[in-house]
């Protein structure tokens, strides 16, 4: 009796695989849970540092202001936020400087849209100080 | 005689074939395991200005938001200016890790300033600031 029961055993040889399949099951749900897909846009915003950036202030180099309503001062003339791409072009010449004094109550959104406009109008050195 | 193979077809074996099954969820697994960055993000509303020129940025990043009412948030929990740069170079001393500052188009400019300082100051090698891209 006991070794036709062996016997019967050894007809079906095979490894139970319900618990590795409850395991995996169990990580599949974790890893599907805690996954986020982070799609982030955006530019990279370097500056050099305050000392070099001193020196650049002394050399006379070009300067987008805004001010504390929003406006975009070049030249101390108020510049559209359309035009500031092909002034700064016109203006840069073979520099490729720029420095943005922006006052610390204008707001995010413009300094950002002039930032991207003055890259697109030829600036690839571009820095940013804060007037209060 | 076919008869009696259908019977012990029938009678011995009932059971699924799992095997398919498990390959597909090995390859859900791995895919999973392959994109899961483990990222704390602000979980704020933000308007993110929008640009001409940006670029797709790091999936595994240091998320630090400045909201438009000039709060700054990482993880969920709002801290003071200050705070950022400690929390921040806490994490880059575990790994060093760019960091994008999300700040919201109607946030003071200032704010934005002083986390970008402090972040800097803390160590931060790249930081870059998130833009919905698109528009002019």
């Amino acid at each position: 009796m006991a070794r036709r029961s062996i016997l019967a055993e050894d007809e079906t040889v095979g490894i139970d695989m319900s618990p590795m399949i409850d395991c995996i099951f169990i990580l599949l749900i974790f890893f599907i849970v805690t996954t986020v897909f982070v799609d982030e846009q955006g530019i990279q915003v370097d500056k050099p540092d305050a000392a070099a950036t001193a020196m650049n202030e002394e050399a006379d180099d070009i300067a987008i202001e805004i001010t504390e309503n929003n406006q975009i001062l070049l030249d101390d003339t108020e510049v559209p936020l359309q035009q500031v791409a092909e002034r700064v072009r016109a203006k840069l010449g073979d520099a490729t400087s720029l420095t943005i004094r922006a006052h610390s109550k204008s707001k995010h959104g413009v300094f950002t849209s002039v930032w991207d406009a003055a890259r697109s109008g030829g600036a690839h050195l571009l820095s940013f100080s804060t007037v209060d | 005689m076919s008869r009696r193979l259908l019977t012990r077809e029938a009678e011995g074996e009932t059971g699924i074939d799992l095997s398919p099954m498990i390959d597909c969820i090995f390859i859900l697994l791995i895919f999973f395991i392959v994109t899961t960055v483990f990222v704390e993000e602000p979980g704020v509303e933000i308007l993110k200005p929008g640009v001409r020129l940006d670029a797709e940025l790091e999936r595994n990043s240091i998320i630090v938001a400045v909201t438009a009412e000039n709060k700054v948030v990482y993880g969920g929990k709002e801290l003071s200016v200050a705070g950022v740069g400690a929390r921040v170079r806490q994490l880059l001393n575990r790994d060093d890790l760019p960091v994008i500052i999300q700040a919201d188009a109607r946030a003071d400019h200032g704010v934005f300033s002083d986390v970008w300082s402090e972040v800097k100051n803390a160590g931060a090698k790249k930081i870059s600031l998130s833009t919905r891209s698109g528009q002019g």
